[in-house]
């Protein structure tokens, strides 16, 4: 009599541990399927940062380009330093850049270009490039060689070549092969002089100047503007404008 | 250890969310105007960090993928069931991941420190635990 009800007892809690085990193996397979998405998941992004990096090239000695653009579009242009245009012109522009930044490199490639053909080359304004160095320690040595290229009228050159062969901020690519390979590129003629002046504390010393020069202008972020002339009560900060056409309004007021 | 109520844990990522929609979205406001975030504590390393191609991916902000982010992970905290638990789980782990990779390009790389960067990716881990401890002691049973 005992033995047939403990078998029916049995018999009613299997549904129930049938039940519990289901359920207990469902858990597992939702969470063997919430790990994998996970894992999946962060591929896809480990993939997307490869791709997105793998499209930032740039900052190779060997492979130095664009200098024929570059020189096509400041052929003709005075330079005198690391000043753009005619010495008479009205309005100055004062570019703060980095030389590492990327955004300084997209303004270089997609805006200044409008207003180096018009303003610019037309004797209206002049372009003043000083390096804000914020993005690390390589900026210093390659906005200095910029400055030293200044010194032989092919500043804006270098400044141009610079950018359009930019590397990855801080990799360390601002090695003395790239800043000659981009001073020869920009046309410096005396590489030995240029050498020799990139390293003095004098050029070194006028990089941390215009850099002090920006922060106490208040700018937070580069490439900064600022410009200056009769229509100006002194310098007038614009700060990073969105386009071509607000530099260029922003010289014809200063005008 | 006993994990604490679901609804404790969906509560606190709420609050965590919520304050990360906050940062990422002052990050993202800040960089659309051409300018950065400013560092409280003072310095330049906001700026830095938000000047470096890293602040990019794809054309498009970083920020603005923290702020997707963030809205997924405080829907699956508003909501109920198995599903918003695994998506919650599996947004946190990858915002975690992505985290400790950008704070290793800040430190290692940039060579500058963002607080507000560094704030994200704090909220980011508090996250990934509270939805890992959700999902493994929650998923599979009822809501």
């Amino acid at each position: 009599m005992s033995g047939r009800s403990g078998r029916e007892a049995r018999r009613e809690e299997r549904p129930y541990e049938d039940g519990r085990a289901g359920a207990a193996e469902r858990r597992r397979r939702l969470i063997q399927l919430g790990s994998a998405a996970g894992f999946l998941g962060l591929l896809a992004v480990a993939v997307v940062v490869v791709v997105s990096g793998s499209q930032s090239s740039g900052g190779d000695p060997g492979k130095i380009s664009g200098a024929q653009t570059v020189n096509t579009l400041l052929a003709g242009i005075p330079q005198k330093g690391l000043v753009l245009g005619e010495p008479s012109a009205k309005v100055t522009l004062l570019e703060f850049g980095d030389l590492q930044c990327p955004f300084c490199k997209g303004f270089s490639e997609d805006v200044l270009p409008q207003l180096i053909e018009g303003q610019v080359r037309h004797g209206e304004a002049k372009l003043d490039f000083n390096n804000y160095t914020i993005i690390g320690a390589q900026s210093t040595p390659a906005g200095a060689a910029a400055v030293a290229a200044g010194e032989q009228e092919r500043g804006w050159n270098f400044v141009e070549l610079f950018y359009r062969n930019q590397g990855a901020e801080n990799s360390g690519y601002v090695t003395d092969a790239f800043l000659t390979a981009i001073a020869k590129g920009a046309g410096v003629p005396k590489i030995a002089k240029w050498n020799a002046e990139r390293k003095s504390k004098r050029v070194l010393s006028e990089v941390a100047a215009t850099t002090a020069e920006a922060e106490e202008l208040g700018f937070t972020g580069t490439p900064s503007y600022a410009v200056g002339g009769r229509g100006t009560a002194g310098i007038e900060t614009l700060g990073t404008p969105d386009s071509a056409e607000d530099l260029e309004t922003a010289i014809s007021g200063a005008g | 250890m006993k994990a604490p109520a679901e609804g404790t844990l969906r509560g606190i990522a709420t609050f965590l969310a919520t304050f990360g929609i906050g940062v990422a979205t002052y990050i993202a406001i800040a960089d659309s105007g051409g300018g950065s975030p400013v560092c409280i504590a003072g310095g330049h390393g906001c700026q830095t960090v938000a000047e470096s191609s890293y602040s990019h991916l794809l054309g498009v902000n970083i920020a603005i993928f923290g702020i997707a982010g963030y809205v997924v992970l405080l829907a699956c905290a508003l909501l109920r069931g198995d599903a918003p638990r695994m998506v919650g789980f599996v947004f946190a782990l990858v915002g975690f991941g992505f985290s400790l990779y950008l704070t290793y390009l800040e430190l290692f790389t940039i060579d500058a420190i963002c607080q507000w960067c560094v704030a994200s990716a704090g909220l980011m881990t508090l996250l990934f635990v509270t939805n890992m401890m959700r999902m493994l002691a929650y998923v599979g049973r009822e809501p």
